[in-house]
């Protein structure tokens, strides 16, 4: 798995590419909570704390990589940040529907619609 | 996450040339872990390959599916030994011509979770279930194999995580055990309840029983049974 991290404006995107799965799960956790740390570091009350996670490029994911992605959504809601979830495979979307967790993320199909999110 | 003990990784096929390939598979995988240069990591591939061929021609006679080939793929800081054992008569206790097992141990590290995937991702690509089938048999077994090396285990990597993998004509077959205490399957929270919906954990067995046809725990769960069916 890797993540590509880069900045649009005040909102950060996560390109994810491969199988969250197993310990490449646990190192998605240590990138996600660095960027939480750092972007919540740099701004009072969540301004800068805009997060796209982008999905497109991921194969898989298992339950311990989606309770990463619940971990990382209730934290960035503690910290008064947001955090879409943009581009989801047919297999993730069905996890994320299993699991009744679609009421929780917001998803977005385009990279235009998911910044519009957070304007 | 324990990288100074020793990793031994032990594979068991079925004697037949058209498993070689689920050991390629295996340590391909191992060798990206491991700090060896491309060209080592063929050669290395190539010699696994080698053995093997080597070990289930040499098997008895000839090949003969319904007896296993065991290799023992042992990581530690100097590097990779392969180790190839002949089960002789011993696995002869399954009906070979029905069921072909092949059996995975692996020391309960996380990090290992994804050779389940490459396993169960060679063992079903000649089969006949659909590919969204084989991803959830895919998934399913991850969620068991995680199970095993973090709540049966506690990732203790002196204990072992066994897959058992049966394939025959009309289903797959998935026996995950593991050295833990086990557990009660009522016990555990149902993750879909609103008050553990935003829980980081406790999703897995939900899982598995959603994409499997029936999963049962037996030996106090220490042990469970997985069974898709291809019809």
């Amino acid at each position: 798995m890797q993540v590509n991290v880069r900045n649009k404006g005040s909102i950060t995107i996560l390109d994810i590419e491969g199988k969250i799965i197993g310990a490449d799960a646990l190192a998605l956790k240590s990138i996600i909570d660095q960027q939480i740390q750092t972007l919540s570091s740099e701004a009072e009350h969540g301004e800068n704390l805009n997060l796209i996670f982008n999905m497109e490029r991921v194969q898989m994911m298992d339950s311990t990589g989606l309770g990463i992605l619940v971990a990382a959504y209730t934290t960035i809601r503690r910290n008064e940040g947001r955090v879409v979830l943009l581009n989801l495979g047919g297999n993730i979307r069905s996890l994320i529907v299993m699991a009744k967790l679609m009421t929780i993320f917001d998803c977005y199909n385009t990279e235009a619609e998911a910044i519009g999110h957070f304007l | 996450m324990g990288e100074r003990t020793e990793q031994v990784i032990t594979l068991s096929l079925p004697s037949s040339m058209r498993h070689v390939y689920l050991l390629r598979a295996v340590v391909t995988e191992i060798l990206k872990e491991a700090d060896f240069d491309e060209g080592t990591q063929e050669r290395i591939n190539l010699a696994a390959i080698e053995a093997g061929t080597n070990a289930i021609e040499e098997h008895g006679d000839r090949e003969d599916p319904g007896k296993s080939t065991i290799f023992q793929l042992i990581l530690n800081e100097d590097g990779l030994t392969i180790n190839t054992i002949d089960e002789g008569e011993a696995s002869t206790h399954k009906a070979p011509e029905i069921e072909q097992v092949i059996t995975l141990s692996l020391p309960s590290s996380m990090r290992h979770v994804y050779l389940l995937d490459v396993v169960v991702t060679e063992v079903l690509k000649d089969s006949d279930f659909a590919e969204e089938i084989q991803e959830q048999i895919n998934l399913a077994a991850i969620e068991a194999g995680t199970n095993a090396i973090k709540h049966g285990n506690k990732e203790n990597p002196s204990k072992k995580a066994i897959m058992q993998f049966l394939l025959d004509e009309d289903k797959l077959t998935i026996i995950v055990e593991d050295e833990g205490e086990g557990f009660t399957r009522k016990e555990v929270a149902d993750p879909l309840d609103p008050e553990n919906l935003l829980k980081s954990s406790g999703r897995g067995l939900f899982l598995m029983e959603a994409c499997m046809d029936s999963v049962t725990y037996e030996a106090n769960g220490t042990i469970i049974k997985m069974v898709k069916y291809k019809t």
